[in-house]
């Protein structure tokens, strides 16, 4: 009809490779809840043990990357208003990246720290390039380059890092070489991976779609640009200085940087949250408040853990992640699916009919009382699970992780509710 | 010819999905030109890089092609001025309980 329409096709993100992202990752959270539920009694002590560093990846690469892999080819190429590079690319990166998750899994639980281990490095090395060419490919043909757009860049970089760094400690598993010790690089791997890729990503996609969730309107972004260059100096001040003798005052200044940065955002989420005209909370958001307030005390604790010895206090990193990757990151996701998966299966089947014929909105989509049960018994579990680690109570634990279990399932439930709709 | 009344109530035909509140009620559409051969509308959206952004402009050249086949239709997106609240008329605030 007219010439829009062009930009619609041009724009259309790919339902098929997205949703193959999707249910990859959720069938990743139930399986890494039952694994947790399975295990409960092998979660504690120190975090450097085959079975807890074979579910934490299940998590980290299974579950959270593979949902910003399937996000990011959604939203890049809307928000910038260009075409994904390649469709091919993305379907060919799912398989490869597939086989190396399962790999790396398995190894680390049989902890077989061999070639197949190295090899499954090597695999997810080349998903997590063949990604990062493909979204920089799409990138360049940005016209209106955005906050939103820096963050996303620089979580790619980050990706790559944490890849390269993650190859390197597969590689000194086999056969050590490393002279910094290996778990100082690990630190130094999950650092990049959780704050410089996952939450650069978190980041820069929230100044997008909290405003629009909550229809925000009239507050200046300072904060969000004050936060991105904190944090990104610091990362690499941390990085840079652990390769050196003698840094520890340097070391504290950049991590101290980056726990800045962090504030900043959380203020920026505040200020636009003040700003919200949509003055209920609809489930997403419920999520999302939660998921936010939980990086404000992960990163309390954070900042805590790089001042102190924390292998003397018992169950402390277990903690810590934990919060990281469920009480942050999983309430996140979760809530973000709440909104991002009834849109795209609204998108691919109602949205010609709009104006034409009666359609559904939004919410009409899912059962929202579904959600708010699974935000409940994830929300317990969440806190029985840190006051469990913390207070060493193994009944508790089980509990939780079976808690945890329960709301996986139940998301999937109703995902798989809003697919069929 | 339909004159603008008539398209702007067409228009409401055009439903937020999101917000669950149709476009002309949001405040989002700006003008109407009903000509002899061309329909043209200006509007914008709530917020820039609006993952709806393309999908919003086809719709209304969805509804406004079917309300009067034989014109062409134009959707012009503009950015300025801006989209605010104070462009929402007070059923479309009463929904949002503001």
């Amino acid at each position: 009809m007219v010439q829009s329409e062009s930009i619609v096709s041009a724009y259309a993100p790919p339902f098929k490779i997205v949703s193959k992202y999707f249910i990859a990752a959720m069938v990743s959270f139930v399986v890494l809840n039952f694994l947790l539920l399975l295990n409960s009694s092998s979660i504690h002590g120190h975090h450097f043990q085959p079975k807890i560093l074979s579910i934490n990846h299940i998590a980290t690469l299974g579950w959270i990357t593979m949902i910003i892999f399937g996000a990011m080819f959604q939203l890049v190429p809307v928000v910038l208003e260009t075409k994904l590079f390649s469709e091919i690319l993305a379907e060919i990166q799912f398989w490869i990246y597939l086989l190396g998750v399962i790999g790396l899994a398995y190894c680390f639980w049989v902890f077989e720290t061999g070639i197949i281990m190295t090899l499954s490095a090597i695999i997810l090395n080349l998903a997590m390039f063949i990604f990062s060419f493909n979204i920089a490919l799409t990138m360049k043909s940005v016209k209106k380059w955005n906050l939103t757009a820096g963050y996303l860049a620089a979580a790619i970089f980050y990706l790559i890092v944490t890849a390269i760094v993650g190859l390197l400690l597969a590689i000194n598993l086999w056969t050590p070489y490393i002279k910094v010790s290996h778990l100082q690089y690990l630190n130094l791997h999950a650092h990049i991976a959780f704050i410089g890729w996952v939450s650069m990503v978190i980041m820069g996609v929230s100044y997008k779609l909290i405003p629009m969730f909550t229809l925000s309107h009239g507050y200046s972004l300072t904060y969000a640009k004050l936060a991105f260059w904190m944090i990104n100096i610091g990362l690499f001040g941390i990085a840079t200085t652990m390769l050196f003798e003698e840094t520890t005052f340097l070391y504290y200044t950049f991590t101290l940087l980056v726990v800045l940065g962090i504030i900043f955002f959380l203020l920026q989420i505040y200020i636009i949250f003040k700003k919200r005209i949509r003055k209920k909370f609809y489930i997403g958001i419920k999520f999302s408040s939660v998921a936010y307030l939980m990086l404000g005390l992960t990163t309390a604790l954070g900042t805590f853990i790089a001042f102190v010895n924390y292998e003397s206090i018992f169950n402390l990193t277990l903690v810590y992640g934990y919060m990281i990757i469920f009480g942050y990151i999983s309430m996140l996701i979760v809530g973000q699916m709440y909104k991002i998966v009834p849109f795209l299966v609204w998108y691919h089947k109602y949205s010609g009919k709009v104006g034409l014929a009666p359609v559904p909105v939004l919410k009409d989509m899912f059962n929202e009382k579904f959600a708010h049960v699974e935000f409940y018994l994830m929300f317990s579990a969440v806190l029985g699970s840190l006051y469990s680690l913390a207070f060493r109570s193994d009944i508790g634990l089980l509990i939780s992780f079976s808690l945890m279990f329960i709301s996986s399932i139940i998301f999937i439930f109703n995902m798989i509710a809003i697919f069929r709709k | 010819m339909a004159n603008k009344q008539e398209i702007f109530e067409v228009l409401k035909g055009v439903i937020d999905p999101e917000i669950g509140i149709n476009i002309v009620d949001l405040g989002l559409v700006y003008e109407v030109e009903s000509k002899a051969d061309i329909n043209i509308i200006t509007m914008t959206l709530t917020t820039p890089g609006c993952p709806m952004h393309s999908s919003i402009s086809t719709w209304v050249e969805n509804v406004i092609g079917h309300f009067e086949p034989e014109k062409k239709v134009v959707v012009n997106l503009v950015w300025e001025p801006q989209w605010t609240p104070a462009k929402m008329t007070r059923e479309a605030r009463e929904q949002l309980g503001m």
